[in-house]
C-alpha cells in the first residue's frame, strides 16, 4: 500500500491541477469542489504514510544514462514535511473558497496551488538529488506565478520576479551540487552521498557544504538573501500562508537537515550555519518591530523563526529544528490565515488603520491570539516546547554569545507579536472600517490550525521515534513526549528564556515610559525600516539579471531574414570546424 | 570534375539550396517566403534521391522523397492559408510590419 500512498500524495494534487484548469472558470462551483477534493485526499494519503515510514526506496525507476534513478523514499523527514505541505495546503485551499470568491481567473490560481502542493511533496520525498532540484524549481516557479497572481499590479509582478531570481541563486547551487556528486560518486542518491561523504576530497565536501548553505539561505529567506520574502507578500494571503510561511521556505531548512551528517565535520560549517540563522533571527525580529503592514510583519517573523531552525541545525539539534518547523508551520499558517480574514474584512493591510477590531471578529481574534502566543513561545502552546528545545540545543552545541543573541531574539519576538495583536484587535478604532467575522470556509480552516497550535507538541515523542527509526545517518535520539517535556521544564535555560519573553511583553505595557530609550535607538529603528541595507544588495542582483535579459533581447529580432542569417552563420562555423578536422 | 549524372544533380542540390536561402534572406513578403521554403525543400528532396542513388538504395531514397513531398505539401497549404488569413486580418503581408516584438 505504501507505494500507492506515496504516488497519491504527489499525483493527486497534480491530477487536480490539470482537472481544475480543464474545468475552466465558467463552472466555479465544480472548480472549487475539485480543488478541495484533490487537496484533501492528498492530505489523507500523506497522513496515512505517517504510519508506515521506511528508509528504503519504495519506488525506483531507472532512467538510464546520466539521469540516474528516480527514487521516492518515505522516510520520517520526508513524510512529515509532505504531510505538512498537503494538510496545510488543503486548509489553505478551503480558506481560499471564501477569500478568493469572485476573483477573476481562479482556474489559474487553484491549478498553481495544487501544482505547488504536489511539487513540495515530491521535493521532500525524492531520494535523488537531481529530482530534488527538479521539484525545487517547480516550487519556485509556482511561488513566482502565485506572488504575481494579480498580474496587473506592478508591485506584485516585481515581487514575483525578485523572489524567482533570488531563489534561482539557490537552485543553481543545488544543481551544481547534484552534478558534482554525480561526477565523483557516480550517483545522485542522497543516501549514497551521506554514506560516502568521508571518502570525498575535503575541498569538494566543503564546497558542497557551503554551496548548499547558500542555496538553503536563498530558499529559506535567510540572511543575506532575506529581502524577497516581505516583497512576496503581494501574493493572495492563502498563498502567503501556504508557500511563504508553512511549506516552501522550509525547503532550505530541510536541505540542511537532510545533509547535516555529511556536512557537520566540515570545518567552520556549523558555526557559519549558526551565524546565518542567528543574524536572520535578530535582524528580522527588529524589522518586524517597526513594520506597519500586517503581512510584512508576519513575513519578518517567518524569516526570524526560520533563523531559529537554521541555528538549531548548526548547533546539531536536527530534531529540535524539525520540531520547531512543525510548530512554526502550524502557528504561522494560522496567523497568516487569521490575518487574511482581517484583511478580507477591512480591505487594508496597514495596521495603522485597524485597531479595535476584536469585538467585531471574536473568532479571528481568538485564533490570532493563540497563534501569536505560540509564536511568542508561551507555555503550553507548541511554539514554547519547540523554541525551548532549539535554545537548549544551541546552549549545548554552540557558543554562549550566539545563545544570548537568540534569547534576545525570543524577547523581541514576544514584543513584536504583542504589538501586532494590540494594533489590530485592541485600542480605539483608527478608521471607520466595516469589519465582519470570518466566513464559514475560513472558520473551517482556522479552527483545526488553532487546535494544532495548542496540542501538536504532544506528537513530539512519536515524531522523534519516527525520525530515529528511519534516518540511519542522523543519530537522533528516540524519546517519549513525557521525557522531552520533562527535559524542557527541568532545564534552567527555559526559565531564562521565559523571563526574557515576559520582559519583552512588559516592555509593550511600559512603552510610554520608554520614549527616551526609543529615541536613543532611533538609528537602529531607521536602519530596520531601511532593511539594514540588504534590500539594496538584493535589488541590485535583481536589476543585474533584468538588465542582462534586456541586453540579450536585441538578439531576438523576430525577423525571419536575421534568423536565417544566424542559421547560415552557424552552419558555416560548423563546416569550417569540420573542414579543419578538429 | 566530370559531367556524371551524380555531379550534375549535386550542383542542382546546392543551387536550389542557395536560391532558397537567398529567398528567405531577401524577401519580406509572406507568400514569397512560402515559395522560398518550397525551393529549399525541393533541394532537400533532390538530395535524398541523390544520396539513395550513390549508396545503391534507390528505392529507399525515393520513398523518403515521397514522404517529404507529402509533408512539404501540407506546409505549403497551411502556409498559404495563413498568408490569406493574415492578409485579411492585418491588411499586409510584410513580415517586418507584422512582427510585434519590441525592437
Amino acid at each position: 500500500m505504501v507505494p500507492v500512498f506515496v504516488l497519491l500524495t504527489i499525483g493527486l494534487p497534480w491530477l487536480g491541477a490539470l482537472l481544475v484548469w480543464w474545468v475552466g472558470n465558467n463552472h466555479p462551483r465544480l472548480q472549487v469542489s475539485a480543488a478541495v477534493f484533490f487537496s484533501v485526499t492528498a492530505g489523507i494519503a500523506s497522513l496515512a504514510l505517517l504510519f508506515d515510514t521506511s528508509s528504503k526506496a519504495i519506488i525506483s525507476v531507472p532512467l538510464g544514462g546520466v539521469f540516474g534513478d528516480f527514487t521516492l523514499i518515505p522516510d520520517g523527514l520526508g513524510v512529515f514535511l509532505a504531510a505538512i505541505a498537503t494538510v496545510i495546503g488543503s486548509l489553505a485551499v478551503i480558506f481560499s473558497i471564501d477569500y478568493m470568491r469572485g476573483e477573476a481567473q481562479l482556474g489559474r490560481y487553484y491549478a498553481l496551488v495544487l501544482f505547488f502542493i504536489g511539487g513540495m511533496a515530491g521535493l521532500v520525498l525524492s531520494g535523488s538529488l537531481l529530482f530534488v532540484f527538479v521539484f525545487w524549481e517547480i516550487t519556485a516557479l509556482c511561488s513566482y506565478a502565485l506572488i504575481s497572481f494579480h498580474n496587473d499590479d506592478p508591485k506584485a509582478v516585481a515581487g514575483g520576479i525578485k523572489a524567482l531570481i533570488i531563489t534561482q541563486v539557490g537552485g543553481i547551487g543545488l544543481l551544481a551540487g547534484a552534478l558534482l556528486a554525480y561526477t565523483t560518486l557516480g550517483t545522485y542518491e542522497i543516501s549514497a552521498v551521506l554514506e560516502k561523504s568521508t571518502t570525498l576530497p575535503p575541498a569538494l565536501l566543503s564546497f558542497l557544504a557551503f554551496g548548499f548553505l547558500a542555496a538553503a539561505a536563498a530558499k529559506s529567506a535567510q540572511f543575506p538573501f532575506h529581502t524577497w520574502l516581505p516583497d512576496a507578500m503581494e501574493a493572495p494571503t492563502p498563498v502567503s500562508a501556504l508557500i511563504h510561511a508553512a511549506t516552501m521556505v522550509n525547503a532550505g531548512v530541510y536541505l540542511l537537515a537532510r545533509f547535516y551528517p555529511a556536512f557537520a565535520p566540515v570545518p567552520g560549517w556549523k558555526l557559519a550555519v549558526m551565524i546565518v540563522g542567528a543574524t536572520s533571527a535578530i535582524l528580522a525580529a527588529m524589522m518586524a518591530l517597526v513594520a506597519y503592514d500586517l503581512k510584512r510583519l508576519l513575513a519578518y517573523s517567518t524569516i526570524s523563526q526560520l533563523g531559529y531552525m537554521v541555528y538549531a541545525i548548526g548547533a546539531g539539534g536536527v530534531f529540535a529544528s524539525q520540531f520547531h518547523l512543525l510548530s512554526h508551520a502550524i502557528f504561522k499558517a494560522l496567523l497568516f490565515l487569521a490575518a487574511g480574514s482581517v484583511i478580507h474584512a477591512v480591505g487594508t493591510r496597514d495596521m495603522r488603520q485597524m485597531g479595535g477590531l476584536g469585538p467585531k471578529m471574536p473568532l479571528v481574534r481568538a485564533t490570532f491570539i493563540i497563534g501569536g502566543l505560540a509564536l511568542a513561545g508561551l507555555p503550553i502552546l507548541n511554539g514554547f516546547w519547540s523554541k525551548e528545545l532549539v535554545l537548549e540545543s544551541g546552549l549545548t552545541g554552540g557558543p554562549l554569545w550566539l545563545y544570548l543573541i537568540m534569547v534576545l531574539g525570543a524577547g523581541l519576538t514576544a514584543l513584536y507579536t504583542f504589538r501586532g495583536v494590540w494594533l489590530v484587535f485592541y485600542g480605539k478604532p483608527r478608521s471607520t472600517l466595516h469589519a465582519h467575522d470570518a466566513q464559514p470556509a475560513m472558520r473551517i480552516a482556522l479552527v483545526p490550525l488553532a487546535a494544532g497550535a495548542l496540542i501538536s507538541w504532544l506528537a513530539a515523542g512519536p515524531f522523534s521515534q519516527m525520525l530515529a527509526a528511519t534516518l540511519p545517518f542522523h543519530k537522533i535520539e528516540a524519546s517519549s513526549t513525557l521525557h522531552i517535556a520533562e527535559q524542557v521544564v527541568s532545564e534552567p535555560s527555559t526559565l531564562v528564556a521565559l523571563l526574557v519573553i515576559a520582559l519583552g511583553l512588559s516592555v509593550w505595557w511600559q512603552r510610554q515610559h520608554l520614549t527616551g530609550l526609543v529615541t536613543t535607538f532611533k538609528g537602529v529603528q531607521n536602519a530596520a525600516i531601511q532593511n539594514f541595507g540588504f534590500e539594496t544588495i538584493n535589488n541590485s542582483i535583481t536589476r543585474a539579471v533584468k538588465n542582462t535579459g534586456e541586453a540579450l533581447r536585441t538578439t531576438q529580432t523576430g525577423l525571419l531574414s536575421w534568423n536565417v542569417l544566424g542559421i547560415l552563420a552557424g552552419l558555416a562555423i560548423i563546416l569550417i570546424i569540420l573542414a579543419w578536422g578538429v | 570534375m566530370t559531367f556524371s549524372a551524380a555531379n550534375v544533380v549535386a550542383v542542382g542540390v546546392l543551387g536550389l539550396l542557395g536560391v532558397g536561402f537567398y529567398g528567405l534572406l531577401a524577401t519580406r513578403n509572406l507568400i514569397k517566403v512560402v515559395v522560398a521554403l518550397q525551393i529549399l525543400v525541393k533541394s532537400a528532396i533532390l538530395g535524398l534521391i541523390l544520396a539513395g542513388y550513390l549508396r545503391g538504395q534507390v528505392v529507399l531514397g525515393a520513398s523518403l522523397a515521397i514522404t517529404v513531398i507529402v509533408a512539404d505539401t501540407i506546409v505549403a497549404v497551411i502556409g498559404l492559408a495563413l498568408a490569406v488569413q493574415v492578409r485579411r486580418k492585418f491588411g499586409t503581408l510584410d513580415l517586418r510590419s507584422l512582427s510585434t516584438l519590441r525592437r
